[in-house]
Parts: structure tokens; sequence; C-alpha cells
């Protein structure tokens, strides 16, 4: 592993699973042979891409329903009944369009859709109306903007795989069932991924995976402040 | 008109309003075939005090709780509502003098009622021309700052309540009762306008809850009330047919506050407005926790046969707009 290899393994547990994976796809008798010939991406090449993402659900605490007690009729609040709020798993679609500014470094703009569900698990009434989950279904859109940093110095397969770490940050639209109601947000990521070329052309396709971490505040499940949301993608790309 | 262990809107000339579009119990009246909310059409509402008080509290410290209580009221920007303090007075709190007066009353007759608001209202606008509030000294008060005194009410939580009805506000049902002998028992409430007063020596009374403020804002609507709260509609229906004087409760889920409406038509038909916008669960349950003729005219017909129950939909409210179309569907006990 290169110093600047060890250096991103610091980084974060996003970045370092990257690395891991890169190190040991990797075939050890290939690792001096990595192709560095000018078809490899240069400034102004262009990369499109689609694909899925998955996050997985994620808590967004409890609440009690509460009333004021009649001193002498017991301590503590009163709850009327409970509340656990959650944002369940979503498979989602992405686009992306990225340019070169180096070899070792692009910018890139992409739309991340997804339907996740809100749920609420309504718990513990003090009259016995029975427990029960409400939902409802958001449609959520992630406009973003990032940097990659391409780690040519540990790409593998005679330079078709070439793990690479991002960071970047993008506006959040969270939109309610039937449409009525927007909330928007903000976001920050970083995280990380791989590209594996099919051919080595100026213009090649090949499959790219990310994995990052999303910190989030506003949007429809902002309960207190912000949270952080993992993501995993795996999309097709397209290099010109 | 608050009791010790129950209270009703006693004024004769009084209906529980029961148009739609509400977020709350309002009061209202007949004025001709409409059925109009009973409101101050001027602003500052101006009152008296009677000069005359009572064991432990004297007039001075009457008008100060009473003042405190409008205060309270006053600033809840939601509403645009104020208030005057105009002076002491000899006169009593009658009806008919043309003067809103506070004071106290001896009414033995009324052992179970701590305060009572009267109104004279313009029965072509339906305008309040006139509102007069008794405290009743066949009990002990108090105007202890800290409470928790034995055997004695706190003045200004029970003028709170009284004012919400000077201004128009009929009860809550945002609270849990239990029968005792004697009367009910409160266990909880979350609405100054529950009609059952805590225990005594409390000075809970003493802030306004969400569901005081979203009534109050609903009735007297400032810019703020529409650009930033939202509503929720829908019919609360029992083998398909519409449920009347079901109590449904929007629960905020950012903020955990809890605001009541009833759903006030024989279709079932409710709107719940004043709600700060975002997810909320939405729970319905008969009004069994308190006398319904301390919400409705005992002539309604209102359902208390269904078991509560929630919603399978998180209800999202929009800020300045309405979420409607909400369906709840009880069934039989």
């Amino acid at each position: 592993m290169s110093v600047a290899a060890k250096s991103i393994f610091l980084r974060g547990c996003g970045v370092a699973i990257v690395v891991l994976i890169a190190w040991c796809v990797a075939p050890r008798s290939a690792s001096a042979q990595t192709y560095f010939g000018q078809d490899l991406p240069h400034r102004g090449s262009l990369e499109l891409g689609g694909g899925v993402t998955w996050s997985p659900g994620y808590d967004l605490g409890s609440a009690q329903a509460e009333e004021t007690r009649n001193p002498g009729s017991g301590t503590g609040p009163f709850v009327l009944f409970q509340t656990d709020f959650r944002t369940e798993s979503a498979i989602g679609l992405q686009g992306r369009l990225g340019v070169y500014l180096a070899q070792t470094v692009s910018i890139e703009g992409g739309v991340l859709y997804s339907r996740p569900d809100l749920s609420a698990r309504l718990t513990g009434d003090a009259e016995s109306a029975p427990d029960l989950t409400a939902s409802e279904k958001l449609t959520r859109l992630v406009a973003d903007g990032s940097v990659l940093f391409h780690l040519i110095g540990v790409s593998f397969g005679g330079g078709r795989g070439v793990p690479f770490v991002s960071a970047g940050g993008g506006y959040l639209r969270d939109l309610h069932e039937k449409n009525e109601v927007a909330e928007t947000g903000h976001e920050f990521h970083f995280g990380g991924g791989l590209h594996y070329w099919i051919g080595q052309g100026k213009h090649r396709a090949g499959v790219r995976t990310d994995f990052s971490l999303s910190r989030r505040s506003g949007g429809a499940d902002a309960v207190d402040t912000t949270r952080t949301i993992p993501t995993i993608a795996g999309s097709f790309a397209y290099l010109f | 008109m608050r009791r010790l262990a129950a209270m009703g809107v006693a004024a004769a000339l009084l209906t529980v309003y029961q148009a739609p579009a509400l977020a709350y119990l309002k009061l209202g009246t007949r004025v001709g075939t409409r059925t109009v909310s009973l409101k101050w059409s001027q602003m500052p509402v101006r009152y008296f005090i009677t000069d005359r008080g009572t064991t432990g509290v004297t007039s001075t410290q009457l008008q100060q709780a009473v003042q405190a209580a409008f205060s309270t009221w006053d600033a809840v920007t939601t509403a645009q509502i104020s208030s005057q303090f105009a002076g002491f007075t000899l006169a009593g709190p009658t009806s008919g003098d043309g003067a809103t007066v506070i004071g106290f009353q001896n009414r033995p007759d009324l052992d179970r009622t701590l305060g009572a608001t009267s109104f004279m209202i313009d029965t072509v606008t339906g305008a309040i021309v006139e509102s007069d509030i008794f405290f009743n000294t066949a009990f002990s008060w108090s105007v202890s700052a800290q409470g928790g005194e034995t055997g004695v009410f706190d003045l200004q939580s029970i003028a709170l309540h009284e004012i919400g009805h000077l201004h128009g506000l009929a009860h809550s049902a945002m609270g849990e009762t239990e029968l005792r002998a004697g009367g009910r028992r409160v266990i909880a409430a979350e609405a100054v306008m529950f009609p059952v007063a805590f225990a005594s020596g409390s000075i809970l009374g003493r802030t306004l809850k969400a569901d005081d403020i979203a009534g109050i804002g609903d009735i007297y609507s400032s810019a703020s009330f529409s650009r930033d709260t939202g509503s929720i509609s829908g019919k609360v229906t029992k083998s398909g047919k519409g449920v009347l004087g079901a109590h449904v409760v929007a629960f905020d889920m950012r903020t955990h506050t809890l605001v009541g409406g009833f759903s006030l038509s024989d279709d079932g038909s409710f709107v719940i407005a004043g709600l700060t916008p975002g997810p909320h669960a939405v729970r319905v349950e008969p009004l069994d926790d308190g006398d319904i003729e301390s919400f409705f005219d005992a002539t309604l017909n209102v359902d208390v046969n269904f078991r509560p129950q929630f919603s399978d939909k998180i209800v999202v409210v929009p800020k300045g707009g309405g979420t409607s179309g909400v369906e709840l569907k009880v069934v039989a006990k």
C-alpha cells in the first residue's frame, strides 16, 4: 500500500473500505503493471453515469405524547402514547455527469431520486388504542456536486480499476405524499469508490461503485438537527 | 365556566359552534339562519375589576392576577388580541350593563363551579358586546406566586381559563379524567381550556398549551397564523357513516405538542387548524373524559361508542396550507 493510500486509509471508514477493496481485488502479480497510457482520462474528459443506490433505514428518535399531570394523581407526565419515528431503507436511482480537470481530479454533479417511507410506530396508548405503524411515502431528490480524487497510484487490472475518494455537498428536497408539501435541506458527503473501466480507448464504458456518508440537515425527516446517512451505489459509467 | 370537577358553558344564549373549519371548539351563536363564531369585533378588550376582594385576595391582587392572565393570552403571536384594564368599579360581574366586569361573587348554590363567564352579544353580527367573569367565593383563592397551598385555588390559573371563554373559546378535550364519588377528577390535561381544573394549590394552569394557542389563533388569526401554521382536515366514520363529536388529536412529531379538534357535523368532518408544519400522528377517541354538556349542546347526538385508534398515515402539515382527506375509520366498542 502506498503512502498516499495509507494516508487515505486513515481518513475514515468509507474510504478505508474502498482502499481495502482495491487492495484485495488487485491481482498481486499485476500490481506492477498498471497501465498509464494516454487513454487515461485527461483534462476535459467527460464521464456520464447512472445506476441504483441503496440507503439503509435509520431511526429518528422516540417521543412521548405527554399531558401535564394533575398534582396528586401520580408522578411524571401522563403519557398518552409513544412514537418511534423512522425513515425506512430505500432503493433509488441516480445520474451523474463529471468532467476531469486532470488525470487525478474530476468534478461532477448528480441527481439522486428515491422513495423512502417515513414511519412512526405508535404504541402504549393510555386508552388502549391498538399499536400501529403509521407511514407515508416521500419522494426524495438530492442534487449534489462532488470533487473526486482518482487514486491512479493504486489502480489495478492494467489501469482498469481505479479507486477514488470524493467529497461534496448538495441540496435536498423531500416531497411528501400527494406532493403537497416540500421540505428542503442540505447535505455534505464524503466517501469513495471504484471505477472499473472496460476497454482502454478514449471512449470507454465501465462500472462504478460508491460508498458515501451523507451528513444532512433539514428535509422531511429532520426531527432534531442533523443525521448521518450511508449510501451505497452501483452504476454504469461512460467516459468520452 | 370552570367547575371544581366539571364545567360547562353556562350562558343560555350560546351553543357550540358547529360549522366546519375549526381547530378547536369555539363558542358560537345563531344569527338568523347562520351560526357565527363568537368574538370581539374591536380590540383592546376593555375590562373593569370589581373593587371588592375576598378572604386572602384583595381587589388589587385580583386585578394583578387577571391582568397577568390577559397578558398571557395577549402574548400569543398567532392571534390578534389585546386587552386593557379600564379601572376598578363598584359594579359586580353581571351581564347587561354594557361593561365587561370581572370580580368575585358568592355563589354557594354552584358548589362545583369555580368561575363562570357570561356574554351579551350583538344578535345581528354575533360580536361580543360585553362579557363578565365571576370567581366563586364559595371556594378559597390564592394569588401566591409559588402555589402549593392546600385547599385554595390559584386565581390566575382560573382567570386564564375564563378569559379564554371571554375571547370566544369553548372547552378543549385535551385531558384525561376519572370518575370518582362526587364527580370527575382530572388525571392530566394539556390545555388550559380543559373543563376540569387541576387540584387546589396547583399553578400549572398559568401556562397556555399548544391546543389553547391553536384555538385562539383560529378565532383571531394574525398574519403569522395564516403564514406559519397549517391544518389537517378529514372525516371520522363508523360503518360508513359520519361520527359526530369525535375528538381528533394531532401530535407533532417534531415539537411533541398536542392539538385537538372535533368532528362537528353529521358526516364526521373535522378540521384542526393552527398546527405547526411537519409530520403529525393523528389519533381519534370518543369524548369520554368529561360531561358531554361541557362541550356540546345537549341536544346533539354525540357518538361515544367507538374505540380510540390511530390513523395509519403520517399526516404532514404544510406551512400556511392544509392537508385534507384524512380518513379515520373507527369501530364500535
